[in-house]
């Protein structure tokens, strides 16, 4: 083993080599992790790289960390010069050592502000950290900065080019160079939320980029809902995960009805263009109340399936607040200027919507008196998939509570739903006296 | 399927009287280890090691023990021409750090060591359009940057320095329905979140725009059976999350509405008896962070072996008082 400052020297040189010599040599490695090993091998580099995984035998860390530690500071204060190739390479080390190290991400954002580095290339290296250490704050905030600047590079040049004659097909490709983006992105958040539970960092971050790179795209946001639909059934504590498709729920709401009023307003439109999806109005309409309802039946599936999870009941406030919020908002006050917005508010088939629920919204007594239809079972409601459900209201909540402590064997169960019906009690109807 | 709640059992045997003369001695040890592995590992967050080291010592009134002028020079020379403070020397300025650097000084009075208007301007500067904070030049936005930036100069006394009205508006622009916040508009409400955001609230004055009974519901159901308190649904128990939780309670004037005394017993099963210092949860490896934290959460349960904390600044009461802070509480 190197025991003088100098083998250190030519030891740990020869490693920071070696790592990136194997990116260089696979380029599809797509996690690391350390090798437990207290005590190096003879003559064998301590890194290993078996299919697409990177491995660093443990006992080398313990030098290779401090050298590059100091190394990159001594460069920061102006002490020691490096080129840009070695600062590529010692940032690239000791990030996947240390990736909260602040400092190293931004010495790699103004390597890509110089072009040394590519946008992708750096995003990369933020994966394999977040491979190691899911959670790593420092490498979320760097990739939002990176996603960021890729996104200007893309629009801000499209706009120049646009005057030349091959304008069309450069800005194709900088549309798809975004998409690819996007959907890589998604990617690494799905993967961090899965090597670590309740995951703030992952799915804020995912909501970040809905928000930043993905803004009114009602396409990403429906496969996004399905997406993640099987993920939390799989993850029923995922508090994170849920608070997701909460998020979702709300801004596919928002961007669904203002898709509508667009329609029901051809004029406002800014470029002044009319648009042809006036005859969509019921379908967009109905389409809203319909995810709210799939997604209460899904917690209820959940709640009954897995019982005493706090995240499940959790989910079903937000979820039943978001639901009578839009309602407020888009059947009574609006009900009165858009004649398709009347029979939203009573029922609906959990079948895609059709044209065949217009006649079913005779049905008014169901939606009035909910607790009719509390009191089915899963089995019953499996087996009607065809008849109507009442939308969830207050009566539908207190029954379905209930149930579930009726029949409830798990004390934690018990406490949640009790702590669910005194939420009902106080916050949903003082808010429903408010109006 | 069974039942698995997500909470910690407390030994019979765990330590149940605080370990004051230990936690000190541990604390005073802490900084002599400075060619460790670990050391080298967090470096990129030492000035925040520093202030909690200092505040938990002078919490214990064990504050002389520390080695003020080396700290003090350590200060001086991480403040950057831009004004702003980093982690230690060589690390880039960022709010996070300018706090804490400011916190240290503060428990010192000896705020001038460092050039004070440029802090302000780098703070100022950091203000965006729509009224949030960037963390550093980076441009990074956290609902805990907008409490690191009015904390910072609120201990300055130059609270008027930056656009108060739309600093306030962005942080409310992050409240849920759950009274709750998060660190941008949208995100899922998290105590450490709500700590900083109770805190900016607070510190600015606007504390009756919060929902103090919604928001005090929500905190009180981060108590597990254990005592101990999480950060959101279905998380471990924690000291640090005890500590937000119980701090974001007192700043809205909900401290009664847990078990005190549950709370109390999970904290002190957190402390090693053979080291000193707590952890994160009973059994797991002791750190300053959390001892700090363990130390802090029982003052505000009103321990009187400790000195009064402050909730919002996590200072000792007596250094505000001289800075003539009084951040306001709901009652
Ligand atoms: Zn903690």
């Amino acid at each position: 083993m190197a025991e003088s400052e100098e083998e250190v020297d030519v030891l740990v040189q020869r490693v920071v080599k070696d790592i990136n010599n194997a990116f260089k040599r696979n380029p599809n490695i797509d996690e690391i992790g350390l090798i437990p090993c207290p005590e190096a091998r003879y003559n064998r580099s301590p890194i290993v790289l078996v299919e697409n995984k990177l491995g660093v035998e443990s006992w080398c860390v313990k030098f290779l960390l401090p050298y590059v530690h100091n190394k990159l500071l001594l460069y920061r204060q102006r002490k020691q010069w490096l080129d840009r190739e070695a600062l590529v390479d010692i940032t690239c080390t000791l990030l996947l050592l240390n990736p909260d190290f602040t400092t190293a991400w931004n010495v790699r954002k103004e390597l890509l502000q110089c072009g040394v580095l590519n946008p992708e290339k750096d995003l990369y290296l933020g994966k394999l950290a977040l491979s190691k250490h899911p959670k790593s704050p420092e490498t979320w905030i760097h990739r939002r900065w990176v996603l960021q600047r890729l996104q200007n590079e893309c629009s801000g040049q499209e706009l120049k080019d646009q005057a030349e004659p091959r304008g069309d097909a450069v800005s194709r490709r900088r549309c798809e160079r975004l998409q690819r983006a996007l959907q890589e992105e998604m990617k690494v958040c799905a993967d961090a939320a899965g090597r670590y539970p309740s995951n703030y960092n992952a799915w804020s971050h995912r909501i970040w980029v809905l928000q930043n790179m993905a803004k009114g795209n009602l396409k990403v946001l429906h496969d996004e809902l399905s997406s993640t639909r099987l993920w939390v059934s799989m993850h029923v504590s995922d508090h994170s995960g849920f608070h997701y498709r909460q998020h979702l729920l709300k801004a596919l709401s928002r961007e669904l009805s203002q898709a509508v009023e667009r329609d029901l307003h051809p004029t406002q439109q800014p470029n002044g263009e009319s648009t042809a999806g006036a005859s969509d109005d019921n379908h967009r309409n109905d389409v809203i109340p319909q995810h709210f309802h799939q997604e209460m039946e899904l917690c209820t599936d959940l709640i009954e399936s897995y019982p005493g999870h706090e995240t499940l009941w959790c989910h079903r406030r937000h979820v039943f607040y978001l639901w009578l919020q839009w309602r407020r908002e888009h059947v009574q006050g609006a009900g009165s200027q858009s004649p398709p917005l009347t029979h939203t508010d009573v029922l609906l088939s959990e079948e895609p919507c059709d044209d065949g629920s217009a006649s079913q919204a005779m049905d008014v007594d169901c939606f009035l008196d909910g607790s009719k239809h509390g009191s089915y079972t899963q089995d019953t409601k499996r087996l009607k998939r065809g008849p109507l459900l009442p939308h969830p209201g207050l009566p539908s909540e207190h029954s379905f509570v209930s149930r579930i402590i009726t029949g409830c064997r798990s004390p934690e169960q018990s406490r949640f739903a009790v702590s669910y019906r005194k939420w009902l009690d106080s916050v949903i109807v003082a808010q429903e006296l408010e109006i | 399927m069974g039942t698995q709640v997500k909470d910690v059992i407390i030994k019979p045997d765990s330590p149940n009287t605080l370990l004051l003369d230990k936690h000190a001695d541990y604390i005073a040890a802490y900084g002599s280890k400075k060619d460790d592995y670990e050391y080298t590992l967090s470096e990129y967050l030492r000035m925040s090691g520093i202030y909690w080291g200092l505040t938990v010592m002078d919490l214990m009134g064990q504050l002389s023990r520390m080695n003020r002028e080396e700290i003090i020079d350590f200060i001086k020379s991480c403040q950057h021409d831009c004004g702003g403070i980093s982690a230690s020397i060589g690390h880039d300025p960022h709010l996070l750090y300018t706090l804490s650097a400011v916190q240290i000084l503060s428990l010192y009075d000896c705020i001038n060591v460092i050039d004070v208007d440029k802090v302000v301007d780098y703070v100022r500067g950091l203000q965006q359009e729509d009224g949030s904070f960037a963390g550093d030049k980076w441009g990074e936005i956290d609902t805990r940057f907008s409490f690191c930036a009015v904390a910072t100069l609120a201990l300055l006394g130059k609270m008027d320095a930056i656009k108060m009205d739309k600093a306030v508006e962005f942080v409310l622009s992050c409240m849920n329905f759950d009274g709750g916040f998060g660190c941008r508009p949208g995100s899922e409400s998290h105590a450490g979140q709500i700590y900083c955001c109770t805190g900016f609230l607070s510190v600015t004055g606007q504390l009756h725009q919060v929902n103090a009974d919604l928001l005090g519901w929500w905190l009180c159901e981060r108590q597990l059976p254990s005592g101990g308190l999480n950060g959101r649904p279905e998380k471990l128990p924690d000291v640090c999350y005890s500590w937000w939780v119980l701090a974001s309670l007192k700043i809205i004037g909900r401290i009664h509405w847990i078990d005190k005394a549950k709370l109390r017993n999970f904290i002190l099963a957190c402390q090693d008896e053979e080291t000193g210092g707590f952890a994160d949860r009973p059994g797991d490896m002791v750190d300053p962070f959390h001892t700090l934290f363990g130390v802090a959460g029982l003052s505000l349960l009103g321990d009187e072996q400790i000195k009064p904390v402050n909730p919002v600044f996590c200072m000792p009461e007596d250094v505000l008082q001289r800075i003539g802070l009084q951040p306001d509480l709901l009652s």
